[in-house]
């Protein structure tokens, strides 16, 4: 770890939003389209204060509408520029055709997605729900847990996104409400040390960029072949992704002093029995009760999935090897499948990982608190699956009976 | 014979650049939608970098892989995002201090339908680019359906005509007005049969952009959507605009201004029945028509205070 | 497992320098521009008009380019002194010109 002065980072208190929007600030990007929608307006104000004290030099566009946010970016990214834009739950519906745009031109465009359940039951409460819902959009996913690791999130993201190996755009997700809200303790780094950390992207190959007097063109129809080719392209640079964003990881930790571990962070897992599987803040949560499981001498732990797309495959699978017993926590809800989404591709593994009971648990839709008592509850019944009893394959913690 | 005068039109000096594209186009025979995809880059110049959505003009503006049809810088996008797309272009340019023209390209159904709320935006903003609309009053690439600028009585597959349906049962949306409304620095109407007046425009919207957003509306009709003979495009662009069908004006910062004084408008009925998509209108349909080019034309005539200066110039 | 290479890069390019595309649009022509030099003022509204933009400026006249014209008709239509007539291909020679 470096030494670290004044000079270096600032220590604030700050809320998750803000934290994105410092996040954005330091990387300097060019052009910044906006749309206010809750709970990540606050990420939006932030960047037009930065823009209007000079602290952040880029073109602003307050656009008529997310959908025009991120057609914005993705064309500003086509020309050249480092880009950024936020959204949230019906905003990132209202955008999903121009995302499909910017992943399959292979824009690096990075955007902050504060998670808010979306579909036809309106909610404004927190709920991965949006972020699942854009799984197969051929973005990276990030998800964050607190409000600093949203604001190194979107440093690495722009390391990933731009890394010329890559070139996909990264979505970073966190909780709204919980995190977009909550003023917690963040170190800032300066802009310099942050240029330090991405100046390795202007040693690597320039990627095709849309200039004046060039007859290239961006968006050509893909035919036959031509569309296999590029689709094909586009999901290698996915399996790529997982072991740049490691690596990013590392060079963070070994640049800032702070690692989570990359694709994901394991809490307490080495010689656990029953391990969960969570993202997001209720991973803080989650950790404090391991923490009295383990005093009380059960062997438990947590994997924390930091990123969703590429889905980290070969380290999930290594880390639940051998365990007793799995219980996958989603944020959301799977139409039409048995158990939540991330538990449906956590089981998709568990012919390679070994023959632990997988249980599904459906938690904190719309901001009903996955609390400590919950995770005991979903503790308890691992517990149960680890001895062999019978237990539900998918329970709605978060239903009151 | 008389004595053959050697002159070229004086059109042609207004062509001060190469055609960008290639020899044989997709494009109908006889579309004129060809002929403005011609026309404008080499009034505008090389400096264009250009976005196209799905489209008429889409299979001609995007390659296929590899290969293109021209080699004009294009960004191929969607019909949702068409100015959203423009303005990113248009901004990061600025930014990087490029002097270039952002030229955004699209039909009728981008500017007047899906994509009429990131057009209105970007106007709102004005945003530095021109956006060329080519309205043939319809989806005529997914095979001639009905958009909001397709005219009262017109007969489209879903606009058609039987015994319960006689066309389009309402009227259209007047878009270049709308945004001349937005009181962008330039806006106009334009078409193919007055190439002069077209080239002036869009130099004028080059020198304008400079100040901010542009707005072209270039009646095209489609000869295979409405039912017109391939040679017979250009009459129907006339007649559109002698019968004040489609006036030809121009707006900076909002004030209109005709650029074709139309001293005795023909009736609709001259224009309409030289189209097939109005072939089954009765004299009832053709007299709505009528009070719809009325209609529009009046608001034209007190925006720009024509009416003023000695009523209507009929 | 490798796929056939179009793109040199990662996203969906074209690039002109490499390889232009065209279709064989003079096949689509059932009647062709016939132009009768002597009559044509060379005004070019043949040319400003067609929208295939393959009337070839001659000097004292225009001639089509057959290659690429699609038979509209347009400049017949347009030529301010009839010295274009539509023929049907059937009646003209086989070659180009």
């Amino acid at each position: 770890m470096q030494a670290r002065s004044e000079q270096d980072a600032r220590i604030m208190v700050i809320t998750g939003n803000a934290a994105a929007a410092y996040g954005a600030m330091l990387c300097r990007p060019d052009v910044v389209a906006t749309y206010p929608i809750t709970p990540q307006t606050e990420v939006i104000e932030k960047l037009f204060e930065f823009a209007a004290s000079g602290e952040l030099d880029a073109e602003m566009v307050p656009v008529e509408g997310e959908n025009s946010a991120m057609n914005v970016v993705t064309a500003a990214s086509m020309a050249g520029g480092r880009v950024f834009t936020a959204t949230s739950s019906w905003g990132l519906a209202f955008m999903y055709d121009a995302m499909l745009a910017a992943s399959g031109t292979r824009a690096p465009v990075v955007m902050v997605n504060v998670n808010r359940e979306t579909p036809g039951i309106i909610a404004v409460s927190s709920g991965q729900q949006d972020m699942i819902s854009t799984r197969d959009s051929g973005w990276i996913q990030l998800v964050a847990e607190d409000c600093q690791e949203i604001l190194d999130q979107v440093l690495m993201a722009y390391r990933l996104a731009e890394d010329h190996d890559i070139q996909v755009p990264v979505m970073v997700n966190y909780d709204g409400f919980y995190l977009s809200y909550l003023a917690g303790k963040v170190e800032v780094p300066s802009k310099k040390r942050v240029s330090d950390f991405l100046a390795v992207l202007n040693e690597q190959p320039k990627r095709q960029i849309l200039l004046p007097g060039q007859p290239l063109g961006c968006g050509t129809h893909g035919i036959l072949q031509g569309f296999v080719e590029l689709r094909y392209k586009h999901v290698q640079a996915m399996e790529r992704a997982k072991a740049a964003f490691d690596a990013i990881d590392q060079e963070f930790a070994s640049q800032f002093g702070r690692g989570y571990g990359g694709q994901i962070e394991e809490y307490r897992t080495g010689d656990a029995d029953i391990v969960l599987v969570a993202s997001g803040s209720m991973c803080g949560t989650i950790k404090t009760v391991v923490d009295r499981k383990r005093e009380q001498g059960l062997p438990v732990g947590l994997v924390r999935l930091r990123m969703y797309r590429p889905f980290p495959s070969e380290k999930l699978t290594q880390v639940l090897k051998d365990r007793k017993a799995v219980g996958v926590v989603d944020r959301s809800v799977g139409f039409g499948i048995q158990g939540g989404p991330i538990y449906s591709e956590v089981c998709s593994l568990s012919a390679k990982f070994g023959g632990a009971s997988v249980l599904s648990f459906i938690d904190g839709l719309a901001n009903t608190d996955v609390t400590s008592d919950h995770v005991e509850q979903m503790l308890d019944l691992l517990s149960a699956a680890a001895r062999g009893e019978p237990c539900p394959q998918v329970t709605w913690v978060c239903m009151e009976e | 014979m008389t004595e053959k005068k050697k002159k070229l039109s004086k059109v042609f000096d207004y062509l001060q650049y190469d055609d960008p594209y290639a020899g044989g186009l997709t494009f109908c025979a006889g579309c004129p939608l060809e002929s403005l995809a011609r026309f404008v880059p080499q009034v505008l110049g090389d400096d264009i970098v250009i976005t196209g959505t799905p489209s008429c003009s889409a299979p001609v503006l995007l390659g296929q892989n590899i290969g293109t049809w021209h080699r004009m810088p294009y960004y191929g996008t969607l019909m949702t995002g068409a100015a959203a797309n423009a303005t990113g272009l248009a901004r990061m340019y600025k930014r990087k201090g490029i002097k270039n023209t952002v030229v955004c390209f699209n039909g009728d159904g981008t500017a007047s339908d899906i994509g009429f709320g990131n057009l209105s935006g970007a106007a709102e903003r004005n945003e530095p680019f021109i956006y060329i609309c080519y309205d043939n009053e319809g989806y005529m690439n997914t095979g001639i359906q009905r958009s909001s600028t397709t005219p009262a009585g017109a007969r489209t597959t879903t606009s058609p005509v039987g015994r319960m349906t006689h066309g389009k049962d309402v009227t259209s949306k007047n878009l270049p007005l709308l945004m001349a409304m937005h009181k962008v620095p330039y806006a106009a109407t334009a078409t193919m049969s007055y190439l002069e007046d077209l080239a002036k425009k869009l130099l004028k919207a080059k020198e304008k952009k400079e100040e901010g957003f542009c707005y072209l509306h270039v009646f095209c009709p489609c000869p295979t959507g409405w039912g017109v003979p391939t040679d017979g495009s250009l009459d129907l662009c006339r007649m559109a605009v002698k019968t004040n069908f489609f006036p030809l004006w121009e707006a900076e910062n909002g004030e209109i201004r005709f650029t074709r004084e139309v001293n005795k408008p023909k009736p609709i009925g001259e224009y309409t029945k030289l189209i097939k998509k109005f072939e089954h209108l009765d004299e009832q349909g053709v007299a709505r028509l009528q009070k719809d080019v009325d209609f529009n034309h009046s608001i034209l005539m007190r925006l720009s205070g024509s009416c003023e200066q000695g009523g209507r110039h009929d | 497992m490798a796929p056939h290479t179009y793109f040199q890069g990662e996203g969906p390019w074209s690039d002109a320098d490499q390889l232009m595309l065209y279709l064989d649009t003079g096949s689509w022509r059932s009647l062709r521009p016939v132009v009768d030099a002597e009559a044509c003022i060379y005004c070019g509204l043949c040319a400003l008009f067609c929208p295939t933009q393959c009337m070839i400026n001659k000097g004292e006249y225009f001639l089509p380019n057959l290659e690429f014209c699609k038979g509209c008709g347009v400049c017949a239509k347009e030529c301010p002194r009839g010295a274009i007539i539509m023929k049907p291909e059937g009646e003209c020679d086989a070659s180009k010109e």
